[in-house]
């Protein structure tokens, strides 16, 4: 299983959509330093390079993020159905299942590859602005770019670490999302296009207020809010784990 | 007991039937060719015996194992289902072959060195697939299926994009893999080429299973004979003749040819000339498919 494992992760960062992904969210940040309508679009002066980081968080979770781990997993997918590779796999005798988990496991490595990435990049681009203690706030903390005073290096580096874990928590149910539509559809696009359509959807049914706290769409942006993490990451947790069951129940039985 | 069973199997997607009903069995050293016009579900039976499908109808047993049932079944299975066969592009031959052989549970390193060289691949094994030609991927196919000593091998097009020299090598490693005791059931559409060493043909036509051929014990006589008609009636009368038809002027049989000329010459026949016929199978084939 490790081997298989380690095979599926090989691959992920083989495809072109991953490391397209991680080149983006490395050079995003620069541009966001460099941005010159930083104040009239946020109100944010740049008063340190941890702000960078937080930043280029927010600005890729906003939209890029979500659907860069949603391209990866339906392209995991769905470009070894259009090379051919998927069928050689399937004819050894290894249950399906096995095969998806492993290539589950490797999809969820993704996020925090690319937020990690995110975070490298963010601090190279930060390192003008100083790395150490400054008046303001990261960002994803209280008080938001304001702050509440003086914030010193460790403080800021645990709130970062913690935004970015809780983002990546954040995207492991839009890559089992995307798995499902990928086993339903074998397609890289058919599954990509589904999986952002359904996270559209059901962005609409904020017009329900008896669902919303139920809502996949609700918690998307539970890194700027850790005060929801009680509610917000167990029920992450189970919609990863239903939209996985749902992909190895429907690969189980997919005609190839 | 068979090495492979098709018991009724059939395929439906949705009200329209791909198989109907097909049933069939490869026994140990035993090669069997399925034939069909395109679109006849040679390819969807190929993917239905090696689990990649599901049928609707009927099961597939792999040495009494259902391969739908149990995915430990196609531990005994080798196959190419697609031509040319798919594989990872930036890997190389070997590393690609390596990873069938994890897979396959192969353990033995020896043993990627031995398939490679017996599909003629050391040459390129350590160049990346992506730089192989057609028949280069087609023939490495082959070697990842024979990898991990199937007893089953289910090959579908195995010769398609091969050269020459490379049919001939296919031809001659499926002769020899049958010698083995190994179980080969292949769709092509080359029967003459096939017909050199296979077994059985089954021939498919519109989902169904139109006829089974045994083409071992298939040797036929022709005859010339004066006057036919008289030498016809003779030979039916033997028993050592199975079957007689006129054919032209001459005379076809099956069954004991030295049999049939005494008592021909005892009768007062005059013999012009007796050799060793094959059987036809393409021309069977055809008014088979023409019929159905």
């Amino acid at each position: 299983m490790l081997r298989l494992f380690a095979f599926e992760v090989y691959k992920l960062f083989r495809l072109r959509s991953v490391q397209l992904g991680l080149l983006a969210a490395f050079l995003l940040p620069f541009l966001w330093a460099l941005a010159p309508g930083l104040k009239e679009v946020y109100g944010l002066v740049l008063a340190s390079g941890w702000q960078v980081v937080a930043l280029s968080l927010l600005a890729g979770m906003e939209f890029l993020f979500p659907f860069l781990v949603v391209m990866a997993a339906s392209e995991a997918l769905g470009s070894e159905v259009a090379q051919g590779t998927l069928k050689s796999l399937l004819l050894r005798p290894l249950p399906r299942s096995l095969l998806l988990l492993a290539k589950l496991l490797a999809l969820f490595l993704y996020p925090f590859v690319l937020l990690a990435v995110s975070f490298l990049g963010g601090l190279l681009a930060g390192l003008p602005h100083g790395l150490g203690p400054f008046y303001g706030g990261t960002g994803v903390g209280a008080g938001g770019f304001a702050g509440v005073g003086l914030l010193l290096p460790p403080q800021a580096l645990a709130e970062l670490l913690r935004a970015h874990l809780l983002a990546g928590a954040v995207l492991l149910p839009l890559v089992a999302l995307a798995l499902l539509y990928a086993t339903v559809f074998l397609s890289t696009t058919a599954s990509a296009l589904a999986a952002v359509a359904t996270l559209l959807l059901m962005r609409l049914l904020v017009a329900f207020p008896a669902l919303t706290p139920f809502l996949l769409t609700t918690y998307l942006d539970l890194h700027l809010r850790p005060e929801a993490a009680g509610l917000g990451l167990p029920l992450l947790f189970i919609y990863t784990l239903g939209f996985a069951f749902l992909a190895a129940l429907v690969f189980e039985r997919k005609d190839l | 007991m068979e090495a492979l069973r098709l018991e009724g199997i059939g395929k439906r997607y949705g009200r329209k039937p791909i198989l109907e009903g097909v049933s069939l069995a490869v026994r140990p050293g035993e090669v069997y060719a399925l034939a069909g016009p395109n679109g006849s579900g040679k390819t969807t039976l190929i993917r239905l015996v090696t689990g990649l499908a599901f049928p609707t109808a009927g099961r597939a047993l792999v040495l009494g194992e259902d391969v739908h049932k149990n995915p430990g079944a196609r531990r005994h299975l080798g196959a190419v289902v697609e031509a040319p066969a798919a594989f990872y592009p930036y890997l190389t031959g070997r590393e690609n072959l390596r990873m069938h052989a994890h897979l396959a549970g192969v353990r033995e390193e020896g043993r990627l060195g031995e398939v490679l060289a017996r599909l003629r691949l050391l040459a390129v094994a350590d160049q990346k697939v992506g730089s192989y030609s057609l028949g280069q991927r087609q023939r490495l196919g082959l070697a990842a299926a024979i990898l991990p000593r199937p007893k089953v091998l289910v090959l579908d097009e195995p010769t398609s994009g091969l050269d020459p020299e490379g049919v001939a090598l296919v031809h001659g490693l499926l002769r020899e893999l049958a010698q083995e005791g190994v179980a080969v059931l292949l769709s092509t559409h080359h029967l003459q080429e096939v017909a050199q060493y296979a077994h059985k043909v089954g021939i498919l036509g519109g989902g169904r299973l139109l006829d089974e051929v045994a083409l071992s014990g298939k040797e036929a006589y022709r005859l010339e004979a004066d006057p036919p008609e008289g030498a016809l009636a003779l030979l039916k009368t033997l028993p050592q003749v199975r079957s007689a038809r006129l054919q032209g002027r001459a005379l076809v049989f099956e069954g004991d040819p030295e049999a049939a000329l005494r008592a021909l010459l005892q009768e007062g026949y005059r013999v012009r000339a007796l050799h060793p016929q094959r059987f036809d199978l393409m021309a069977y084939y055809q008014e088979r498919v023409k019929h159905a």
